[in-house]
């Protein structure tokens, strides 16, 4: 990705946001400036922006070719199955499942990211639901655990 | 003599045992996560922001703890930086210039123990100057009106683009986009429901905890997937731990000297500990001249840094408290933790809730010297946490954030948006484009919104209202010159390079 793409996604969140701006309207209006202006300045100064990046770009985009893309989508992949599982599954299972691939993207293997899973989602399930009384999803180990 | 009084009853409250005990967990926390590389103050004081409220500590005790982090991480970092080579958080990459070369010399003892007293000479100082100078701004501050105010924060954000270095267009960006952010949601003057897509999770904005742990920790942890640092090349031997006499007389001028810069650029809006830091260590440098072996294990090069990071990082809590504009990325995410207390910096917080302002300032005092107890003897403690593998860190991190935007609202939504800010964030971070302007720009967009649009109401759609008092005159005529003079100094100096 480089700055040419980046400015040019500015200029179409820019538009995108003017348009969907275009009539923002207060029903009864008893200011000079209503819902709309504010939302329409910062349009206009993303898209100039963009359209700055575009014209004069900086940067070039060659780093996406030094990323480790496998374990880059890896990684994405298990954030946001985290976040899916988070509730549905509960704090303790979800975390050992988001753990290993994680883990064992940063170089751990299966069976040290699996451990270290299990070990942080019960120390942290424990110590932040009945210890400090921040209440977790207990999910699908309702029935050791308790709660919901 | 008023400030007296109040500052003593500031220590009332700060040395009651709760907040006493907060002080230390956080002094503590913080410099766990200011030395562990990738970590700084922004994520330490995230990730425990939401925390705090969902344990209901009360304001007070909360706004003790994040600040002692804050001030922790500044002297965290320098661990790393010293013993490692790999800068704990971003105000102490100037460190390792000359704390690296110090360790390897067999003088890691020294460096870390002299880096740790001139942090506390530069938070001392910093926080003296606060309790000096705030009650005066913040008396001042008072003569604001909207105009002001709107004038006020362009001004932060020309701080923040003109001090950001090479790449000024993007620190705008980054600013406009985390104002943009800001504008989701119900507008509260019109009850217009604004870029919500009609979803009912987003008609109260896009929670300021989901945008921060997303821009800042999970895209941290992407990031992080980049970085082979050997642990392996940690240095052990650290010869011995003390300073002398002589080498404390050595740092005493360049000490003062970085601590006072550190606190001013603390103050600016915007501009926080990396820039200071940099500056500091810059000045010095040229001050030692032909003398100094800075870059080869100068002890100058590492009290500099050191001294004013925690100066800046105490200096941006001044604009946050009196003019309710924070001075730094951190400051900008207390000053959410703040709104969840449904309370508001600025110069009225002086008068309505002294007892929170003076105790906050208080605190820095006790968190100062508990950082100087704590960071000499348990020097070794923290060297073999810095030994945790990222296969157990890594998920950690993202278990403790997790928690952490759950804590708020209990919803799976946050968590998908944590994880799209987080990617979006990483993006962002590759192509160059600084997230502190975002934060700001997202912290400060309602406030800015509102007063453009009070200002205007007075006038009935005059723009010259913003341009009127000599206040606000002022300010813009900074604002065009933070923006025009950095890069012309910038062309100067290449040009005196090519001569």
């Amino acid at each position: 990705m480089s700055d040419r793409i980046l400015g040019a996604a500015c200029v179409l969140v820019g538009a995108g946001m003017a348009w969907a701006a275009r009539d923002y309207a207060a029903p009864i209006s008893y200011e000079p400036v209503g819902p709309k202006a504010f939302p329409m300045l910062l349009a206009a100064l993303l898209a100039a922006g963009g359209l700055w990046l575009v014209l004069k770009p900086s940067a070039d985009g060659s780093w996406i070719r030094r990323v480790p893309l496998g374990a880059l989508g890896f990684a994405v992949l298990a954030v946001f199955v985290y976040a899916f599982l988070f509730q549905t599954l509960g704090f303790t299972l979800a975390t050992v499942v988001m753990a290993v691939p994680v883990g064992m993207a940063f170089g751990g293997s299966w069976k040290q990211a699996l451990a270290g899973g299990v070990g942080l989602g019960l120390l942290l399930y424990l110590g932040f639901d009945k210890l400090l009384d921040v209440v977790l999803p207990s999910g699908a180990l309702a029935f050791i655990l308790g709660g919901r | 003599m008023e400030t007296i009084e109040f500052l003593m009853s500031g220590f009332g409250i700060a040395l009651t045992p709760t907040n006493l005990m907060m002080a230390a967990i956080g002094a503590l926390v913080g410099t766990i996560v200011g030395m562990l590389p990738g970590l700084g103050p922004i994520n330490g004081v995230a990730i425990l922001m939401p925390l705090a409220f969902a344990l209901k500590l009360p304001p007070e005790t909360a706004l003790i703890l994040l600040a002692s982090v804050y001030l922790g991480c500044e002297f965290g970092g320098r661990i790393s930086s010293i013993l490692l080579n790999v800068p704990g958080d971003a105000g102490a990459i100037m460190t390792a210039l000359d704390g690296y070369p110090m360790a390897k010399k067999g003088m890691g003892g020294v460096a870390l123990s002299i880096s740790a007293w001139s942090s506390f000479v530069g938070s001392i100082l910093a926080a003296s100057g606060f309790v000096l100078f705030a009650p005066i701004l913040a008396r001042w501050a008072l003569a604001f009106g909207p105009a002001e105010y709107f004038a006020l924060m362009c001004f932060a954000f020309a701080c923040l683009t003109g001090l950001m270095g090479d790449q000024p267009m993007k620190a705008a960006l980054a600013a406009v986009i985390g104002l943009a952010l800001a504008t989701v949601g119900l507008d509260s003057n019109s009850g217009v429901y604004r870029f919500t897509g009609g979803d009912v999770h987003l008609s109260d904005g896009i929670q300021f905890i989901v945008v921060v742990i997303g821009l800042f920790s999970i895209s941290e942890i992407l990031l992080m997937l980049e970085q082979h640092h050997a642990v392996g090349g940690i240095i052990r031997e650290t010869g011995r731990a003390l300073f002398n006499l002589k080498e404390m007389a050595q740092t005493w001028w360049t000490t003062l000297r970085s601590a006072l810069v550190g606190f001013v650029v603390g103050v600016l809006p915007g501009a926080g500990a990396t820039i200071a830091s940099a500056m500091t260590y810059t000045m010095e440098k040229q001050i030692a001249g032909d003398k100094g072996n800075f870059g080869e294990g100068d002890i100058r090069g590492v009290a500099a840094p050191e001294a004013a990071n925690n100066a800046s990082a105490i200096g941006s809590f001044v604009p946050m408290l009196t003019l309710g504009v924070p001075g730094s990325g951190t400051t900008a995410v207390m000053m959410g933790a703040l709104a969840l207390y449904n309370i508001t910096p600025g110069p009225a917080l002086f008068t309505q809730n002294a007892g929170l302002v003076w105790s906050l300032i208080a605190s820095l005092f006790i968190a100062s010297v508990i950082l100087l107890v704590i960071n000499i003897p348990l020097v070794g403690m923290f060297t073999r946490l810095l030994q945790t593998p990222n296969w157990l860190l890594v998920p950690g991190i993202l278990a403790v954030s997790a928690v952490g935007v759950y804590s708020v609202h209990a919803t799976t939504f946050d968590l998908m948006m944590m994880a799209v800010f987080g990617v979006v964030g990483y993006f962002l971070r590759k192509q160059g484009v600084p997230m502190a302007p975002l934060i700001l720009g997202f912290v400060l967009g309602d406030m800015m919104e509102q007063n453009l649009r009070r200002a205007l109401s007075i006038t009935d759609g005059e723009v010259g209202i913003l341009f009127e008092s000599p206040i606000s005159i002022s300010l813009w005529v900074l604002s065009v010159l933070m923006i025009v003079v950095p890069p012309l100094l910038r062309l100067r100096k290449r040009r005196r390079r090519v001569v």
